[in-house]
Order: structure tokens, then sequence, then C-alpha cells
């Protein structure tokens, strides 16, 4: 798939070498590599809104750019935004890759080389129960295995909590604020309850900054 | 910019404020606390300026016991004594008559402070104050209650006062001379900007903890006590759902 081929001029901009915001997802994504045992990272947020799927993109299409390996793969199956942004249907990604056993690499789209991106795929019922499969963290680790990163698009922070997949099966969590959408409030209580509950939170990305 | 350790900030200490994080709010908030300071400083530095001038003239009294007493605490407590048995309301009305006092013994009382003193070496008395309108008011004022208060001792003969000991001699050691003028305006400055500070302080740290929006990496690792790893400029609105 060419950039060209992504309609969404924002979609282009994150994955677009070239773009001026590349540099900053450069600089995150070398802190992020640069934390040992980091192959699976959850990225949430305190609320909606706060560029969870833009930051996933970015990240990844970064590290990708860095002649390294990367996976984007969304687990927000209430509320899928990753097949929208790329512009491709949902018809394969994580459910369909479970349901037929599967790796994960053949149910999800090649956006850039070295960038692979997995929908949710078509989400028929209960989506928490698909999350709690024990087969998410044996897919995912499999996928990992041809990945250097693979970034998981999670639901806002409670979300993950409620999900014991997502908040212990994998090497840690990036918590994503707006700086101009999140309040503070809940950030603090999100980092707080994530912490409490023996999260690795990994760190923070202040996303929207002026 | 991000944070240079890339590791969450972690131990006991998410809920404690550090000094580093309440300067670093007064500092992102430094218009509202100078302004703070600047205004009660300005407005005391005016009261100071334009209120009616004060002076104070000081008489000292030496009041000496016929007995001795070992403490500095039983020499106070004779002094009250002896205070307490000169100093009557008769008195007093003498004391402004002499002096020309003209306005009322309630603001009278309240420019008067007299208070007892007994040095370790045994020196003893009454130091008198008076604070008034113009300077020959003010010694006038504090030389006539002192020499109104030596004529009460000298009347009081050998009267035990206190625990049996009369009252030896009495004079007035020093008379008051025409006191000077007290300017307190950059006092009360100095003290208006400590107040303006702490309550400029106090407001930002309020602000800071209603506020929504965020300054920067500082700001976030300072709010949510964890390594900020990457901070991505708002390149696309409309592009940030999820």
């Amino acid at each position: 798939m060419s950039l060209g081929a992504l309609g969404d001029a924002g979609v282009r901009e994150l994955l677009d070498p070239a773009a001026p915001v590349r540099s900053h997802y450069e600089e995150l994504a070398g802190n992020l590599l640069g934390i040992e045992g980091t192959g699976i990272v959850v990225v949430t947020s305190p609320d909606p809104g706060a560029g969870r799927t833009s930051v996933c993109l970015g990240l990844g299409a970064a590290v990708a750019g860095m002649g390294r390996r990367a996976a984007v793969v969304d687990c927000n199956l209430e509320n899928s935004q990753l097949h929208r942004m790329i512009g491709e249907p949902n018809f394969v990604g994580l459910t369909s890759g479970l349901e037929h056993s599967k790796t994960l690499e053949h149910h999800g789209y090649e956006v850039l080389p070295g960038l692979l991106v997995v929908p949710t795929g078509p989400v028929l019922s209960d989506p928490a129960s698909i999350l709690e499969n024990e087969g998410v963290p044996k897919a995912l680790r499999h996928l990992q295995a041809s990945r250097d990163l693979v970034l998981l698009d999670a639901p806002v922070a409670w979300g993950v909590l409620r999900s014991p997949n997502l908040s212990g099966s994998f090497d840690g969590v990036l918590l994503v604020v707006h700086a101009s959408r999140t309040p503070k409030v809940a950030a603090r209580e999100a980092a707080d309850d994530l912490l409490a509950a023996g999260v690795n939170l990994l760190g923070v990305v202040l996303n929207g900054c002026t | 910019m991000t944070s240079s350790s890339g590791r969450p900030w972690r131990g006991g200490a998410r809920d404690d404020t550090s000094l580093s994080e309440i300067l670093y709010v007064l500092g992102s908030r430094r218009l509202l606390v100078v302004g703070a300071v600047l205004i009660l400083a300005g407005i005391a530095l005016l009261f100071g300026l334009f209120r009616e001038p004060v002076y104070v003239a000081e008489a000292r009294v030496s009041v000496e016991p016929r007995g001795k007493l070992d403490s500095e605490e039983a020499r106070l407590a004779f002094l009250e004594e002896v205070r307490g048995s000169v100093v009557t309301q008769k008195m007093l009305d003498e004391v402004r008559r002499k002096a020309g006092w003209e306005s009322t013994p309630e603001e009278f009382s309240e420019r008067l402070d007299p208070e007892t003193f007994a040095g370790r070496n045994g020196g003893s008395g009454l130091l008198i104050r008076f604070a008034g309108d113009e300077p020959g008011q003010a010694s006038r004022v504090a030389n006539a209650y002192a020499q109104a208060f030596v004529a009460g001792v000298d009347d009081l003969g050998d009267r035990p006062v206190a625990d049996g000991v009369p009252v030896a001699e009495a004079s007035v050691e020093q008379r008051a001379v025409p006191g000077g003028y007290r300017p307190r305006p950059l006092i009360y400055a100095a003290i208006a900007a400590g107040a303006g500070l702490l309550l400029g302080g106090a407001v930002a740290l309020v602000l800071e903890g209603r506020a929504s929006g965020w300054r920067g990496v500082r700001d976030a690792e300072l709010t949510l006590k964890v390594s900020v790893l990457g901070s991505i400029p708002d390149y696309s609105p409309e592009r940030t759902e999820g």
C-alpha cells in the first residue's frame, strides 16, 4: 500500500517520513525501544479523544522508518478506529486471526514497509469475552516473534484495568494524554489506578502540544 | 522535549508535593504571584506614607525596693504591685491635665504604654512610652506620667507593697525628649509583600489543581509523576480520535 492510497491527509502525515511530526515520533520510538523488554505495548488513555490510534500509527511508522518492524493491533473492539484511519474494511483482523488460528501477519495490512496494521476484524459476540480469550496473548506473542514492537491500540484506561489480558499479559502500558482535551484530574487518576493495579506503566505521551 | 530518565516515576512519593513542584507552579503563574505581591506591597506603602505620623517619646523611672529581692521575677512582681498601688484614675486625670491632653481618656489610654523592667544587674523600674500627634505632646505626657508616678511612690512611704517589702526610692531616671517620627511604610510594604507572596502562591496552587490544560512535558511529569516518553505536536486536530 502506498501513502497516496491512504485517503486521509492526517494519516498520510503520520506515515510520511518527511512530515514535520515524524521527528517527534522518532524520539518517542527511541525512548520506548530504549526500555528493555518492551515487545508488546498496550497504548491507552484516561479518556476517549486523546489520540491513541494516531499515536499508535505514528509511532509504528517511526519504528518502521528506523528500519525495524512494527505492528499496530486494534484491541478497541467496542469502538474500532484503526481500519477507518487507514481506509480499509474491517473484514480481517484480530478476531478473524483468532478464529482461524492463523498468525496475525496474514490478517492485517502492511501500510508501510515494516509496519503491519491489524484491525479488530468482525466483532460478532461480546467484545470483552473476545479480549479475554486465552488465544489473544498467544496470537500477539506469535506476532511479536516477527516484529520488534507490537502496539496494541487499547480501550481507555478503565477498560484496560477491566481486562486481565491487557493489564497483565503484555510488557507494559503507554498512557496517552491530550494537551487540551484530557483533564489533569482524569489523567492523574488513570496513572494512579494503573500503578495501583500493578501495571507496568512505561510512560506518558503528551499528544496535541502547541 | 521528553523525560531524560525514560522510566516511570516510581516510588512511594506519588502523593507528596515537592518543593520543585511548588516552585514550578509558582514560576508558571508568576504574573499572578508577582501581581499579588506588587498590589499588596503598593497598598501598604501608600498606607504607610499617607497615614498620620506618630511621634513616640519615652521616659524612664527607677524604682528600688528597700529589701533585697533576689530574682528578676520577684522584682517584676514587686514593680507590678507598686504600679497597681500608685496608678489610679485620679493620677491619670492629673497626668492628662498637666500634659494638656484634650482628646478622650480612651484615646489617651490607647497611646500610653507603660512597661515594668528589671535588669539582671539590679536596675528596675518603669518605662513610659507615649505616642503623640506632635513631638512635644508625646514628651509632655510621658514626663507628666513619670513625675506623677514618682510622687505616687513617695506617697506610699514605708507602707509595705509586696511580700512586706516597702519601696526605698523612686526617681525619674530619664526624662522624655520630644520624640522622633518613626516612618514605617517600608516595613508595612515588606510585610504586605510577604502576605502577597503567600496569597498569590495559594491562589496559583488552587488554580493549578483545577486546570485542565497541559503546559508541556514538565507539567505532565509533575502532575502524573510518570516519565513523559514523547510529546507530539498538534499537527492535525481532527485526526486524534480514539
